[in-house]
């Protein structure tokens, strides 16, 4: 029977489907970054001034953004950091799968497998894991960065 | 980003109802049999689908549950919308709660377009879709075998 048993309410629980705060936070700091590195490094501080996010926040972000080589740090008192790669190199698929964990909507991973189960998983699961996969390649940091160039250069307030 | 437990046990629920012979209802046991969900959890999703209209129930000797419109008007779409909060990945691209700032959001673009490959995958697929897809596949297998 079910191993994971009733773990909910009555009512709608938690928002499972949605990107964590880390992800969405650290995507912003690295348009953000690749934007004001043009001219060299950025420091944290300036990048948390700018997006409103708390630096403790940022630093533990870039930490897990350096290890997996998409920033590297430039050490000293004047020290910030800078993007490994042109933006245009760099994918959403791996700014997200980074950040995230994984690029999975839904873990495919149950050996006891009904009929059913079996077949979701591969006509309807694998379909939306791919599909997502896709959709986050088909973006590049630099699509974003020229998404904020182009409304720098109209009107009124914008935002990364 | 996850589809919960609760969405995609949901799914399967509704799979065994739909795959149940017409104009039958089938009861909790024989779906939890069929799905190996508990009774106990298969009640609380129903009432989330009650709710919503995928699914409709009747009382009596004979009640249990079927589909609450033509399978071919079910998308797996509207199943996982009945029992997640939501399937987009950010709040601001499907309700109105933006963050104040998203007039002019480059993030949000891509959170769009993401939001699109999810939603238009599970709202191209119907209930419909996938028994016809099943039977075949099931077809296919016990052809497969007595050869």
């Amino acid at each position: 029977m079910d191993s994971r048993g009733p773990d909910f309410s009555l009512c709608k629980g938690e928002n499972y489907m949605k990107l964590s705060t880390k992800c969405r936070y650290g995507l912003r700091a690295l348009v953000d970054l690749a934007v004001f590195s043009d001219r060299g490094h950025v420091a944290l501080h300036e990048i948390a001034q700018r997006q409103e996010i708390s630096l403790k926040y940022l630093e533990q972000d870039f930490s897990v953004l350096r290890r997996a080589g998409i920033v590297k740090s430039v050490k000293g008192a004047q020290g910030g950091y800078l993007l490994t790669k042109s933006p245009s190199e760099i994918r959403l698929s791996e700014i997200v799968s980074v950040l995230e964990g994984d690029l999975l909507l839904i873990e495919i991973d149950d050996p006891e497998q009904t009929d059913i189960r079996l077949f979701l998983t591969q006509n309807v699961w694998t379909r939306l894991n791919q599909n997502v996969s896709k959709s986050l390649h088909s973006i590049c940091l630099s699509d974003l960065v020229d998404d904020y160039k182009m409304q720098q250069s109209g009107e009124g307030m914008y935002y990364i | 980003m996850r589809i919960s437990t609760r969405g995609s046990y949901a799914l399967e629920a509704v799979m065994a109802i739909a795959l149940h012979p017409d104009e039958q209802t089938i009861n909790i046991r024989e779906i939890s049999e069929r799905t190996q969900i508990s009774d106990n959890y298969l009640e609380q999703i129903f009432s989330l689908l009650r709710k919503n209209k995928v699914i409709s129930s009747s009382r009596g000797a004979y009640g249990g549950y079927q589909l609450a419109r033509p399978a071919g008007q079910i998308m797996v779409g509207d199943v996982l919308r009945a029992t997640e909060k939501s399937i987009s990945p950010v709040m601001c691209v499907e309700e109105n709660s933006a963050c104040g700032k998203s007039a002019g959001c480059v993030t949000k673009t891509a959170w769009k377009k993401l939001y699109g490959a999810i939603s238009d995958t599970v709202d191209a697929i119907s209930i419909a879709d996938l028994v016809r897809d099943f039977n075949q596949k099931t077809t296919r297998e016990s052809i497969d075998y007595s050869i």
